[in-house]
């Protein structure tokens, strides 16, 4: 006779409640309070724990910038130059080094920093210059900008 | 004529550019300077900043990277890094206008290991709505050891 189901007296117990629970307290020992003893409050503090993770790599990406970007403005005011004139002229030199290798450079390597933020301060002032021009004022227009003081 | 406020610009002067004769002179010795140096294997330690996998790194000699994605080299194959930004040592850098030449420059790296990342849990739960989802993540990773920095005195 063929038996496709189980008979209905037969009843099936849970035996491995012991890893199930397991599973779940192994992520919770380093916690504080009953929270890393008792299933009940564990299983709430590891949901919570890993939503705030998963939320937190996406942020670490926005604070390692913001990490960086302090970091290489500290080092350009040592040489005597701002983080946005520092950035802007060493973009507009052609050189595409990014904000982390720009921070390690300025702990590790301060000599090549101090070229790069020379090199920044030169691409200013020709900036300036071209900006300037020749410091001729156009024809028919008069300015208050005197020449000669007496 | 008295100073008012206006007598002078409001932006602070400039100071002169040096002579572009005088300069070009200057730079001409500078980069002969430089090429001798390389050429005479006057320079310690050399560390570059090598373009990668979508990432900038500063490499040195026999150091180890770890790359969150898969290359398709075997286990063991040499690779030469191109595109590199800069590269420097104790007395000179060079830097590249965005990239250095490939005749200027060349790095090379083995490819050590390739594995998955430990398993990430991306967790997904919003309160009194029933609704939790847990999945985890192993990223491919490759580990490279850079073998070598090599300079050649070719400047202009």
């Amino acid at each position: 006779m063929v038996v496709l189901s189980a008979a209905r007296w037969v009843r099936s117990r849970l035996t491995d409640r012991f890893w199930r629970v397991q599973e779940v307290l192994k992520y919770a020992r380093h916690f504080r309070g009953r929270k890393n003893r008792c299933y009940k409050l564990a299983v709430r503090s590891v949901r919570r724990a890993f939503v705030r993770s998963t939320k937190a790599r996406r942020e670490k990406k926005r604070f390692l910038r913001a990490l960086w970007i302090t970091r290489i403005e500290a080092a350009s005011l040592e040489h005597g130059l701002k983080y946005p004139a520092f950035i802007s002229n060493l973009v507009k030199s052609q050189v595409e080094l990014n904000r982390k290798v720009l921070a390690d450079l300025a702990i590790y390597e301060p000599k090549t920093f101090k070229s790069l933020a020379a090199l920044a301060q030169r691409r200013r002032q020709e900036g300036f210059l071209a900006a300037l021009g020749d410091g001729k004022e156009p024809e028919g227009i008069f300015s208050r900008i005197v020449r000669h003081h007496y | 004529v008295a100073k008012t406020s206006l007598t002078s610009p409001p932006w602070p002067e400039v100071p002169k550019l040096p002579d572009p004769v005088e300069e070009a002179k200057y730079h001409a010795e500078v980069v002969q300077k430089v090429n001798g140096m390389i050429s005479a294997g006057q320079y310690g330690r050399l560390f570059a900043v090598v373009h990668f996998a979508s990432k900038q790194w500063k490499i040195t000699s026999e150091d180890l990277i770890m790359m969150d994605n898969v290359l398709e080299a075997e286990c063991g194959d040499r690779i030469r890094l191109e595109k590199v930004l800069l590269v420097g040592a104790d007395d000179f850098t060079l830097i590249g206008r965005p990239l250095l030449g490939k005749d200027l420059v060349r790095v090379e790296a083995t490819v050590i290991e390739k594995t998955e990342s430990w398993p990430k849990i991306n967790m997904r739960f919003w309160k009194r709505h029933n609704y939790q989802r847990k999945k985890i993540i192993t990223n491919p990773q490759t580990v490279l050891r850079i073998n070598t920095i090599e300079i050649y005195p070719c400047l202009s």
